[in-house]
């Protein structure tokens, strides 16, 4: 186990708040699973802006747009649990710097991403040191990244970048027990997030790339009560704690001028779960072709931010 | 070993000259019939080696060494361990007054959970948390537990189904990889088909108590039951003995070929890189579990320098005029090497993806020859 010893961390086990049964019972509606308020091809709102980390050669700041029920839980709360969670980052990109005298050499500029949870990000605290799922995001990141970035231009050369996320995605309806679908899907939108925010980053610290990369998600969820009843839908930028089970899903990270994927993760068994009459594709290629729209939608937001962080330089 | 570092998933970076790179690509990426360095067909696997239950201390081992030298041991230890729900989940059924409390331990104790399988793999020269052990780890361990039930009992279907035990027991299952040379190419391949190969071995001791008593079992060691049942004949089979863990395949592609196995040579030129796992769904058929992009090594190399931008060639060839364009580095000299840029075309993933899957393609080939190897 890697314990933190240098600080003196929180409980490990972690409490909660106490939710009251006379509470749930009153049907205030505490106990009720948010429900989809989009249409299945609408994406959340998505607030970018780049420069506001001045000691940074570059940064930027993303926000998701909470859920209907979330931002209602805002105002008028009734539980001390709020009903969903949306995403918050902030990313920062230090360099092109010297490498150091000990690196070996090398011809390209080399990246290194650092993907950070807050301890506070999640229902569950996250310790102060990067566990393995935050490392996998940064290899996903990378990846991400290095398709765009014209790596060549910056020789001997060192690139970091480190986000924070300050709010995370549930992996399920937090009263939802794991079922057998379950998995980390939160991560998946985190990471269309980072790739988002970071590509604006790029682009605020003038670096060169191929494209603005952009990050999607695209799911495939059931939300019926038995699975078999009826085929699961696909939904662009799926929430999942709006859902009863996740089948399937996957991110992109697309660049839309050359159409082209720079970082492709997909996951879940969708062997049994079909598509709506006429449609030819099979189930993954679907799912591929439906994160990169919500690419594209995600795209016209980076670009925008870009425009304005660029205007802000220029005068 | 910072160098080792940060060329993370993209394993080594090649140590081959801008030309090398750039004849390995020409040969590989010729139309229709690709010529590989040692001369396989484009998805024709490397010559192994492999044996299982070496580790008497184990419920389930293999080995399995290619023909350069590289070799890998997994074994699988499986405890028992009391099921609890962890802290961040809170089950909403808590609060209904007409929900008894045996049913509420609910769906969690039925259908498994996919923290019940630990994966670690150590790789030589590399720190456990190292971005290549890591995502490799995580990679084989997201579909292992990614496959579910293949009804809605879960019991027959995925490995989290099978590790429950009764709604308050349940096994933790331990998969530890050990590569034991260096990586001399990436060594997915290898590591997964060797913990497919431990995993086929499993075996769990036969459960003698039933129901929700506290588990009990037999020590006869000789009646212990596979932990993915093996079809002893071949004329009936029930659907759960159809399921087989999952293999993940190393798949590049190099212009138009798709090559399956790479060696290091050969994934220094890709295009791109996938990793695709698949395992035998209910009907005997193949199922797609998961896809995950690799950072090809081919974007970290050196670019060859055209003859028109030598210095020393200075003179020799004709002085051209576009300059400007060749700054910028886009157009591709034939014969000169560039490293890959940006990413892959969604028809290029689509072909990779065919080729895995189709009926008597390469996935099928490699879950029949590892049901092949003898499991004593």
């Amino acid at each position: 186990m890697m314990a933190d010893r240098r600080r003196v961390n929180g409980p490990s086990g972690g409490t909660r708040p106490a939710v009251f049964a006379s509470l749930a019972e009153s049907g205030t509606g505490v106990s009720e699973r948010a429900q989809r308020q989009r249409q299945p091809s609408e994406l959340r709102k998505i607030f970018l802006k780049t420069g506001l980390i001045p000691t940074a050669s570059g940064s930027s700041y993303l926000e998701f747009e909470p859920s209907a029920s979330l931002a209602a839980a805002r105002i008028n709360p009734k539980s001390l649990i709020p009903p969903s969670s949306a995403l918050k980052l902030a990313c920062t990109v230090h360099g092109p710097k010297p490498l150091p005298r000990s690196a070996a050499f090398s011809p390209n500029l080399v990246l290194t991403t650092h993907v950070k949870y807050a301890p506070f990000a999640a229902r569950k605290r996250r310790g102060h040191i990067r566990d393995a799922s935050e490392r996998d995001l940064g290899v996903h990141l990378e990846t991400a990244l290095r398709g765009a970035i014209i790596a060549e231009r910056w020789p001997k050369s060192g690139l970091d970048i480190t986000i924070t996320i300050l709010e995370a995605e549930d992996d399920r309806w937090w009263a939802d027990a794991p079922d057998s679908h379950d998995a980390s899907w939160g991560m998946m939108n985190v990471l269309a997030g980072c790739i988002t925010a970071a590509s604006a980053a790029i682009a605020d610290a003038h670096i060169d790339c191929l494209d603005l990369v952009a990050g999607g998600v695209a799911a495939l969820v059931s939300d019926e009560e038995k699975q078999s009843s009826a085929a699961p839908k696909l939904m662009l930028d799926a929430d999942p704690a709006e859902h009863r089970s996740i089948v399937s899903a996957c991110v992109v990270a697309y660049m839309p001028a050359r159409d082209e994927i720079t970082e492709l993760w997909l996951k879940g068994d969708s062997s049994k779960a079909s598509l709506e009459n006429g449609d030819k594709r099979s189930v993954h290629e679907a799912l591929l072709d439906g994160a990169v729209d919500a690419a594209r939608g995600a795209h016209t937001v980076l670009a925008e931010a870009v425009r304005e962080s660029l205007l802000k330089t220029v005068g | 070993m910072s160098n080792q570092r940060q060329a993370s998933s993209a394993s080594q970076t090649p140590h081959l000259s801008p030309a090398e790179l750039s004849y390995l690509y020409t040969s590989l990426s010729l139309p229709g019939s690709p010529i590989r360095p040692d001369g396989r067909s484009p998805t024709q696997f490397r010559p192994l080696t492999a044996e299982t239950n070496i580790l008497p201390g184990t419920n389930g081992s293999a080995r399995i060494g290619f023909a350069d030298g590289t070799q890998a041991i997994v074994g699988v230890k499986a405890e028992v361990e009391r099921t609890t729900l962890s802290a961040d989940t809170l089950d909403a059924r808590e609060f209904d007054p007409n929900h008894d409390r045996e049913s509420q331990e609910g769906s969690a104790a039925v259908s498994g959970h996919g923290s019940w399988v630990q994966m670690s793999i150590e790789i030589p020269g590399f720190r456990d948390d190292d971005a290549l052990p890591v995502f490799l780890s995580e990679m084989m361990r997201e579909s292992l537990v990614g496959s579910v039930g293949a009804d809605e009992s879960g019991m027959a279907g995925g490995l989290k189904g099978r590790l429950v035990i009764n709604k308050r027991w349940h096994w933790r299952l331990y998969i530890d990889v050990l590569l034991l040379s260096q990586p001399l190419s990436y060594p997915l391949p290898l590591l997964s088909l060797t913990t497919h190969l431990a995993l086929l071995s499993t075996k769990l001791p036969k459960l003698k108590s039933q129901g929700e008593e506290d588990p009990f079992f037999d020590d006869d060691w000789a009646v212990a039951e596979y932990l993915y049942p093996r079809s002893s004949s071949t004329l009936k089979k029930s659907p759960s003995q159809h399921v087989r863990p999952p293999v993940t395949l190393l798949v590049i592609s190099v212009g138009d070929n798709v090559i399956f196995d790479p060696n290091r040579e050969e994934i220094a030129v890709a295009d791109a890189v996938l990793a695709i796992s698949v395992t035998r769904g209910e009907g005997g058929g193949l199922k797609l579990l998961s896809i995950r992009t690799i950072d090809p090594p081919s974007r970290l190399t050196q670019p060859g320098i055209p003859n028109s931008e030598n210095v020393n060639m200075l003179g020799a060839t004709p002085a051209e005029e576009n300059a400007l364009t060749q700054a910028t580095g886009e157009e591709e000299v034939s014969g000169v090497w560039r490293p890959r840029r940006g990413g892959v075309k969604r028809s290029v993933v689509a072909n990779m993806v065919r080729t895995v899957l189709k009926k008597g393609g390469v996935g099928e080939e490699v879950l029949e020859g590892l049901e092949g190897v003898e499991v004593v």
